[in-house]
């Protein structure tokens, strides 16, 4: 198959050759290994790349990613990172409106009729920017000879990969990982591999998020081998009865293998004193699905956030282990009871933030030292929920929550307002997705995406569809996909209040964002039909978060009042220097002859951009500490 | 009474004087107001106390419209005129002493008490008045007392106080109070304490705007190193002292004025700090915090103007103790 630019212009094509989303687990050669969570079958990608900038597709260095191009013109860039922060390209900050406000006259296919393709739109835009990236690999010793696959944890927003000159495939969706089999293109040796980046496809529809908006490989790249014997995918169930005290826990695991699936599993369950308090062996199948008890497991939460580890070793026919997949275990249980959310027993109460991924160098290239200090700014302030606005966020935050005892709101990658919401005034007369049977199967892929990849992890709580896209039968189409595929955890989408036709089949949750307290109340005092988040509250722009005693008050009053998430986190804003000094200053929108633009809307953090607590924050830490 | 206990007046054409050991205070008639307040032979006031009126414009204030709502009291911040002034000398009022009233006096005048009132009317429509009087006694020490007239047909008040302007700038602040920034809608958080500030920070809002707010203040000391003096080259730190009066009050301590924050949209863009702009509230708006397009304030942490206001605070004389 050959890459087809005219995909960036048809929502029905998102991903070309990419493998099934699948767990996030990792696989390693040895057990050593998987303890120093150090794996030898990993290839990181990331560091200085070759780049070519064209202002549009039709100025593109067609043939760049063929073995032969020149590429002398290229330049060095830095992986992962944005385009637009490595000097190439304007950067634009815009709320609701498209950013290409003003400047295109578009309406997003098939909205305004069955006809109206709207072929072109992003395959000849005037000013969809293009990053031809390249990479020259070899493969290190450890991952000679295994099948080779791919893994982009974040391109934004459409990309073309080829390996050696061959096309490998293409992806949409910049916030869940791609990942492709390389294994058939890959040579010993020098390996070309190629990345053509689109600032825009349709998927920019679905990517209306009010942030900064970027280009570019801004997240890690890696090679991983998947040796003889492999773990494609697996889910861990652990649950506890009502009682609280009989555990049980299944685990199913999907496998493939170099050439047959043969030989056994080793599956152990090891408390956190590392003890190992089960362990079955079993023979290889395809799939693999494995049950226990576990008497009086100590439970999961924010207060204790236990893990237990599971630990799976595959072996050969010769009894040779091939590969070790570890995983951490949190044993919880979340349940509906009279319209309220309990969890291990007790009401729930989420004392949450928004968490954009944002560092003030970096944009949305966060660091894991970012996110080990918003991790210390929870603890230290009684965080003790986010939700992963409006996108998922890098697996390793996940993999602290889990840790942590953060509750997760995982948000897969979606928001479509500017096609709703219009200065303002619900206007969903050219809504995406909405009811549009040529846009479902994109917005299902990032709920599939999402919750493929995220299944495992404890901390997740609430699966959420996407944030301001209003309703329609794609929006209840996720919420059904959610349900189907996860019974142990609850959907929300802030939707729901938009269009009330829908209310029954897109949320678990009444959700509103920004509702006064005394409206809460109103609806608490309605014979309320669910329980009531806060998805976005207590908007902290400036100087701000005056009132939530108000919403605090709610908590002891309504039973179904379980909390809500403060927006948000942190505030969006770049490091740059001052054009007239020459210091480093932060800039935010409009600073860059960006328009149109919201300008200084980004700003609605618990921190400012540079991670230093806003005065407010002593004021959440009181609330939410009484509460923790 | 031994006469060093006494204040030391001076019933000048312009100004009337009053001193004391280690201090002396200039009310000037032309000026409207408390032109010099000098303890230790240090220099405090730039330029006389005005009444303040406005915070600068926070993201919810643009928001949900209160700025343009309340923009006369922008004026009122920064045209209020002194329109009248009324003397007292030990409790009793004299006729304002300026020429030629003033030459029945002599060199030689004391008194144990001296008050001083200057009344100021706002651009409003409808105009209203506030005013500003100082109580001197015998040791220095000022009680600074504000009332605002509360009168029908003006919008909500952004901010009620006194505003008093440093010629140079402070060091820091030590304060008895709460920690951090407070407003009224947002200070269960703020914990009870004794609390030192490095210089005169300016909350970094993205966009700069009121900030820096404590809230329930029991006592506050200003310090200080640098005059504008220019036959004054000790660098020692200097120090003054406001305590609350009748009950708590609230301030800011900082390098800009609402209208220097007002005017721009980034943190590099204020100008070079020079001077301390402490602002003594009597009435402090909250903050908001429900959303940054519309919602209001909650009701409670409203300024109405159509009820009287009023602030005091006492400003120790040059040796009392801060604590006392």
């Amino acid at each position: 198959m050959d890459a087809d630019l005219t995909w960036l212009d048809d929502p029905e094509t998102f991903r070309v050759n990419q493998v099934p989303a699948h767990s996030d687990h990792r696989g390693y050669a040895t057990v050593a290994e998987a303890d120093q969570q150090h794996s030898s079958l990993v290839q990181s990608l990331d560091g200085p790349w070759q780049f070519a900038f064209a202002k549009d597709p039709m100025h593109r260095p067609r043939d760049f990613y063929q073995p032969d191009t020149d590429r002398s013109t290229f330049h060095d860039i830095e992986v992962p990172g944005h385009i637009e922060l490595a000097g190439y390209g304007q950067i634009h900050y815009i709320n609701t409106a498209y950013p290409w406000e003003g400047k295109h006259y578009r309406r997003p296919a098939y909205a305004m009729g069955a006809e109206k393709r709207e072929r072109g739109m992003f395959s000849t835009d005037p000013e969809n920017t293009v990053g031809a990236y390249v990479k020259h690999f070899e493969l290190n010793q450890t991952l000679v000879n295994h099948r080779i696959a791919i893994e982009f944890d974040g391109v934004e927003q459409a990309m073309f990969v080829w390996l050696n000159g061959q096309f490998v495939g293409y992806a949409e969706d910049s916030f869940s990982r791609s990942e492709f089999d390389l294994t058939p293109y890959i040579h010993p040796g020098d390996n070309l591999l190629a990345v053509e980046v689109f600032k825009h496809s349709t998927a920019a529809f679905l990517e209306d998020q009010d942030m900064f908006r970027f280009s570019g490989i801004f997240r890690s790249v890696r090679l991983v081998a998947k040796p003889a014997l492999h773990v494609e995918d697996l889910t861990i169930r652990a649950t506890v009865d009502g009682t609280l005290k009989h555990g049980h826990l299944q685990v199913e695991t999907t496998l493939s293998a170099l050439h047959h699936v043969t030989g056994h599993m080793r599956l152990q369950l090891l408390n956190a004193e590392n003890e190992s308090i089960w362990s079955q062996d079993q023979a290889l199948a395809r799939t693999v699905t494995v049950q226990t008890t576990v008497a009086a497991p100590r439970l999961w939460s924010h207060q204790d956030p236990y893990l237990y580890r599971l630990q799976i070793e595959l072996f050969d026919d010769h009894d040779q282990l091939v590969e070790v997949v570890p995983y951490v275990v949190g044993f919880r249980r979340l349940v509906l009871q009279n319209r309220v959310m309990i969890l291990n027993g007790q009401r729930l109460i989420i004392n949450g933030v928004n968490r954009h991924e944002w560092d003030a160098h970096r944009g949305r290239a966060v660091t894991l030292a970012d996110m080990h200090s918003d991790m210390q700014v929870f603890h230290k302030y009684h965080i003790n929920a986010v939700r992963t606005c409006h996108y998922p966020d890098q697996v390793a935050w996940y993999t602290l929550c889990d840790r942590n005892g953060i509750y997760m709101m995982a948000e897969n990658n979606l928001e479509t307002h500017g096609t709703w919401q219009k200065m303002g005034v619900v206007e969903p007369s050219y809504n995406v997705p909405g009811s549009l049977p040529q846009w479902q199967a994109a917005v299902l892929d990032r709920a599939r995406s999402n919750y493929q990849m995220f299944k495992n992890h404890p901390a997740i709580l609430f699966w959420s569809l996407g944030n301001e896209s209003y309703a329609g039968d794609d929006i209840a189409a996720m919420d059904r996909y959610y349900h189907d595929a996860d019974p142990t955890r609850l959907t929300h989408y802030e939707g729901v209040c938009r269009n009330r036709a829908y209310e029954d089949r897109i949320s678990d949750m009444e959700s509103m964002m920004y509702d006064p307290p005394a409206a809460i109340a109103a609806y608490l005092e309605n014979d309320p039909q669910k329980p009531f988040i806060n998805c976005e509250y207590m908007h902290d722009m400036g100087n701000s978060l005056g009132g939530m005693a108000s919403y605090d008050a709610l908590i002891d009053r309504y039973p179904m009042y379980q909390g809500g998430f403060i927006w948000d986190f942190i505030d969006q804003a770049l490091w740059c220097q001052d054009e007239v000094t020459g210091n480093q200053v932060l800039r935010y929108g409009g600073d860059f002859d960006d328009r149109h633009s919201d300008y200084e809307f980004s700003g609605d953090g618990l921190l400012f951009a540079d991670r230093t607590p806003k005065p407010a924050l002593q004021e959440v830490s009181y609330y939410y500490g009484r509460r923790d | 009474m031994d006469a060093g206990t006494k204040l030391k007046l001076v019933y000048g054409d312009v100004t009337l004087g009053v001193s004391g050991s280690n201090f002396r205070y200039l009310f000037a008639y032309d000026r409207g107001g408390l032109e010099s307040l000098v303890q230790n032979g240090k220099e405090w006031l730039y330029r006389v106390p005005q009444p303040a009126f406005w915070r600068a414009t926070t993201d919810n204030d643009r928001g949900n419209g209160f700025s343009l709502k309340s923009a006369q009291w922008l004026g009122a911040d920064l045209f209020s005129a002194c329109t009248a002034i009324a003397v007292k000398v030990d409790g009793h009022a004299i006729e304002l002493p300026i020429a030629p009233v003033n030459n029945q006096y002599s060199a030689i005048e004391t008194a144990q008490s001296v008050d001083v009132q200057f009344t100021y009317t706002t651009p409003t429509v409808p105009s209203t008045t506030v005013t500003i009087s100082y109580h001197v006694g015998a040791d220095g020490q000022l009680v600074v007392r504000s009332r605002y007239r509360g009168v029908a047909g003006l919008p909500e008040l952004p901010a009620f106080g006194i505003r008093l302007c440093t010629p140079t700038l402070a060091t820091g602040f030590d304060y008895q109070g709460l920690s951090g920034e407070t407003y009224p809608d947002r200070m269960a958080g703020g914990v009870a304490g004794t609390y030192h500030v490095a210089g005169l920070p300016v909350t970094p809002y993205m966009v700069p705007q009121e900030c820096g707010m404590h809230m329930a203040t029991q006592w506050l000391r200003v310090t200080r190193e640098t005059t504008l003096n220019n036959a004054d080259t000790d660098t020692s730190p200097f120090e003054l002292t406001i305590r609350q009066d009748q009950s708590p009050f609230a301030f800011s301590c900082l390098p800009y004025t609402p209208s220097e924050l007002e005017n721009a949209t980034h943190i590099e863009e204020l100008p070079v700090a020079r001077r301390t702009v402490l602002t003594i509230f009597g009435a402090v708006r909250g903050v908001g915090g429900i959303d940054s397009w519309g919602a209001d304030v909650e009701a409670p942490y409203h300024i109405a103007s159509d009820e009287d206001h009023e602030v005091s605070v006492i400003i120790e004389g040059p040796v009392a103790s801060p604590r006392g």
